[in-house]
């Protein structure tokens, strides 16, 4: 990472300074699992009240809309950044976790008349318990070839869904998923799921970092950085790797199941590569070994979306174009890639002074 | 209708569709033993050959051949465009980074295909105009048998590229060891670069001898990509004869499915076969010279 | 015994790595061994810690078999290990290496860790502070908060030490622990291991430094060729003649 910053200072680092100075502020620490926070911080604090207060700022439904399709993709993208930022493994099956969670909701509620949250867990028990069989063969591989293998799962789980209609409902899917209740509560405007949604999310959110913060985080690094030196101190790298894969499906399947009750349908097109392909965009705009950094990937990918869906047929070149250009001008994140910009600004005038001492 | 009454005829289709996958997995081996990239952009290659040719053909009105021609050009072309513009400015970029580069690539190119040339299927006419061979009840068609003589005619050009030139050795060894190849004045960079552009050729090459067969629209190339993927790591990831071994097995094992199972599971069969290599024998058939049983 | 080999054999596609080797480590004493490049002491490492699997033969550690078990599960009986190319993990600071060497003896599991029970926190703080005096023994303390990747190739390697350490092993298996060290680094480190030594901890070294073997170990083995030259106290197997014949060949 360090290596890669331009040894010289430029001019034009003195347009960014004012801008960066302000993002750094809200910015997720880039090295935030080198210097790792055993203690809740300020910046906690703001996230916090920022998304509380958010939709009140901005009464938009359609704002609230999007914000809650956005938090569904942070969910995924903090399951998967467990297993992909931390852990270093890669799965492009997470829309198919995710699918799964979807159905079990819909099937659960529909057919069965089960009530939301019973239906809720047990759509992340679901696709935890799936991600459990598939992980245990899997998990042996590495980069492309698990990358590819996780693949295969998800489009193997597409075609079983279309070609099972007396349970999914075929190409066509299921309808009129009730919308998530609790106690008699109904979460039917935007604005209540915002609040479902990105709770759940703070909830989940919080138990990654404490995972993180712990022997467990270490484990997932020590397995990403060598996994010889891993199993020489005892750390049981299969098992480490399957949990984490287990952990970032039950995620999904939450994600899934919120996603149904909130659109109310669950249909095979959304679950599909292209899903997953976002989903790990969003980890690795946001950042690897981050956990903030991939919810505010979710946020921005998301709003990219929505902003390109009005160009209609060019919406989806467009969109590859700017994938590409993001992955190669921000290849390890852009806060990360902002932040280190920003550390070398501070440091390069702290260093001049010095200098300009010496001189003298 | 008698299941068995039926397997020859699969049995025919099967092959062509085997020598298919083979053409699709000799582009990624191609790549693979240049770089240890895996391109997603491969299938996007193929959709680009049999698409540009129909352009040159119909729209543009040039004979076939040259519009063959041209087309492998524009293709080729592409992949060096490819090389340049995303996976060079990448090259230090970790392994999920490049994945979703090319993985970006390949939805750019599909979608802006379908902007430039339109979202309906399209067929090419077939190369020679005669009757399929009838053999006892089995039909073969004449463009069948042009797409296997394809599939042996890049594997040997392949096979005289990598094993004859000291080009071929050049680039197996920027990938087998970089540093070593970078050391011993090899330019790896240039090395990828050739690659990019050979197998956007193949590439192009499988989609016009396969277009005349079946129709191709804007959003095929990335299950044909994945498929002849998975012919390659079946055949023996990095191997020639591995990809188009694998390529026939793929074939063939998907076209007998159809008598036994719904054919809506005929996709669905690439990848269970696709994970139970990778769980059994992740070296492929013949083995693999880039994967040892202890690192994968 | 506390860790014997028997009648170890391992081939590599037709090589002949280790042949019916056999030898003892005795609780609280030190064990160099040595040989030139290629004698298979590594191999005899990685069997020894359950990386590869012998092709005959067994291992015992502490009256128990361990010969083919799993690395994590050697490492949970007590056999902790350094590596002779350096495996720490650099996307970690120091201290974080040193807790992670911990892993087993910090209680929690994923549920618990994940709720941060009351128990876990507990925990953590007093893996921190027992990890801070690992780092002090092996002089790091002073880096504690930085990259394992920032650390220079012999601070790594004494981090790696360290880490073996922290999960507290009866024996501890290095790998030429001071391959690449410059002199004064090679002497302190050989200091450390004495203390270690004086400490109760069974060592058992691969090591090219015939002066710091001479100086530590208690007994000697010699491989040559996946075969058992010699073994004994240092002194003995210094005058041994096939040593001297393997080491330095005759023209």
């Amino acid at each position: 990472m360090v290596d890669q910053v331009h040894k010289e200072f430029r001019k034009r680092d003195l347009l960014y300074s004012g801008a960066l100075w302000l993002l750094s502020l809200i910015l997720p620490d880039p090295q935030l699992h080198y210097r790792r926070e055993y203690q809740f911080r300020k910046r906690d604090l703001i996230y916090f009240l920022t998304i509380i207060a958010l939709p009140m700022i901005w009464s938009d439904p359609h704002f609230h809309h999007i914000m809650v399709l956005a938090g569904i993709h942070a969910i995924l993208a903090l399951g998967l950044t467990l297993f992909l930022g931390y852990a270093g493994q890669i799965s492009l099956g997470q829309a198919a976790f995710f699918g799964i969670g979807a159905y079990t909701m819909a099937i659960l509620t529909t057919r069965c008349g089960v009530p939301s949250l019973p239906a809720f867990w047990a759509s992340g028990l679901t696709a935890s318990f799936f991600a459990y069989l598939i992980g245990r063969p899997i998990l042996k591989l590495k980069g492309y070839f698990l990358a590819l293998a996780t693949l295969g799962f998800g489009e193997i789980f597409l075609v079983m869904v279309r070609e099972s209609p007396g349970l999914t409902g075929g190409v066509i899917g299921i309808f009129d998923i009730p919308y998530f209740s609790l106690a008699g509560f109904i979460f039917d405007t935007y604005l209540k799921q915002y609040y479902l949604i990105w709770g759940i999310l703070m909830g989940l959110a919080l138990f990654s970092k404490n995972l993180i913060r712990s022997k467990m985080g270490r484990a997932f690094l020590a397995v990403a950085s060598s996994e010889d030196g891993a199993s020489a101190v005892g750390i049981d790298v299969s098992r480490i790797k399957l949990s984490v894969f287990v952990i970032g499906a039950a995620f999904a399947g939450l994600a899934g199941s919120l996603f149904a009750s909130v659109m109310s349908t669950a249909n095979p097109e959304t679950f599909s590569l292209n899903l997953s392909v976002l989903i790990v965009m969003m980890v690795i705009l946001g950042g690897m070994g981050n956990l903030y950094g991939p919810i505010a990937g979710a946020i921005f990918l998301t709003w990219l979306i929505n902003g390109l869906s009005r160009y209609q047929e060019y919406s989806l070149p467009i969109y590859g174009v700017i994938l590409i250009l993001l992955l190669v001008f921000f290849p390890d994140g852009i806060g990360t890639r902002l932040r280190v910009r920003l550390i070398y600004l501070i440091s390069y005038s702290g260093r001049k002074r010095r200098r300009e001492k010496v001189e003298l | 209708m008698d299941i068995w009454a039926t397997i020859p005829q699969l049995l025919t289709s099967g092959i062509t569709f085997g020598a298919i996958y083979a053409l699709v997995g000799l582009g990624f081996v191609t790549i693979a033993r240049a770089s240890q990239i895996i391109n997603f952009a491969q299938g996007e290659f193929v959709m680009l050959g049999g698409m540009i040719t129909f352009f040159l053909l119909n729209k543009i009105h040039l004979p076939y051949p040259l519009a063959a021609l041209l087309a492998i050009l524009i293709v080729v072309l592409i992949g060096f465009l490819l090389h340049l513009l995303v996976i060079y400015p990448l090259r230090k970029a970790s392994l999920p980074i490049l994945l979703m580069a090319t993985l970006g690539a390949s939805l750019f190119l599909s979608s802006a295909s379908a902007l430039f040339f339109g979202t309906l299927p399209k067929a090419l006419p077939p190369f020679s105009a005669r009757a399929p061979f009838e053999i006892g009840n089995i039909s073969i068609s004449p463009q069948s048998l042009w797409v296997l003589v394809a599939a042996f005619l890049t594997l040997f050009s392949l096979y005289l590229l990598s094993h004859r030139l000291l080009l071929g050795k050049a680039m197996e060894a920027s990938s087998t060891d970089p540093l070593g190849a970078d050391l011993t004045g090899i330019s790896r960079n240039l090395m990828i670069f050739l690659a990019f552009g050979v197998s956007a050729g193949i590439g192009s090459v499988a989609g016009i001898f396969i277009t005349p067969i079946f129709y191709v629209s804007y959003y095929s190339g990335t299950l044909i990509g994945l498929k002849g993927f998975i012919a390659a790591v079946l055949g023996g990831w990095g191997k020639h004869s591995g990809a188009i071994l694998g390529g026939f097995a793929l074939g063939v094992v998907e076209s007998l499915s159809v008598a036994f199972i719904p054919s809506g599971y005929k996709d669905g069969v690439a990848f269970a076969i696709l994970l139970l290599i990778l769980y059994f024998r992740p070296k492929g058939i013949l083995g693999s010279p880039f994967i040892d049983s202890r690192r994968w | 015994m506390f860790l014997s080999v028997e009648e170890i054999v391992k081939h590599y596609d037709g090589v002949m790595a280790l042949n019916r080797i056999s030898l003892q480590v005795r609780r609280g004493t030190v064990k160099g061994l040595m040989g030139p490049n290629g004698a298979g002491k590594s191999t005899l490492f990685h069997l020894i810690s359950g990386m590869e699997k012998p092709d005959s033969g067994r291992i015992c550690f502490m009256e128990k078999e361990i010969t083919g078990l799993q690395t994590h599960e050697i490492s949970r009986f007590g056999v902790g290990r350094t590596f002779q190319t350096l495996q720490v993990w650099g996307n970690m600071t120091v201290v974080e290496n040193v807790l992670t060497g911990m892993h087993t003896r910090i209680r929690g599991g994923f549920l618990s860790t994940g709720l941060y029970l009351p128990w876990i926190k507990k925990s953590e703080e007093i893996a921190i502070k027992e990890a801070k005096e690992i780092l002090e023994l092996f002089g790091l303390f002073g880096r504690w908060k930085w990259f394992a990747s920032q650390l220079s190739y012999g601070e790594q390697r004494r981090l790696e030490i360290a880490r073996g350490l922290a999960a507290k092993p009866d024996l501890l298996l290095l790998d030429e622990p001071a391959a690449g060290l410059t002199y004064p680094e090679a002497k302190q480190l050989a200091q450390t291991l004495s203390r270690l030594k004086e400490a109760g901890l069974t060592l058992f070294l691969i090591e090219h430094h015939m002066g710091m073997v001479m100086e530590i170990a208690d007994e000697v083995a010699v491989l040559n060729n996946g075969e058992l030259l010699a073994e004994g106290p240092p002194d003995m197997v210094k005058s041994d003649p096939s040593v001297i014949e393997a080491y330095m060949p005759r023209k």
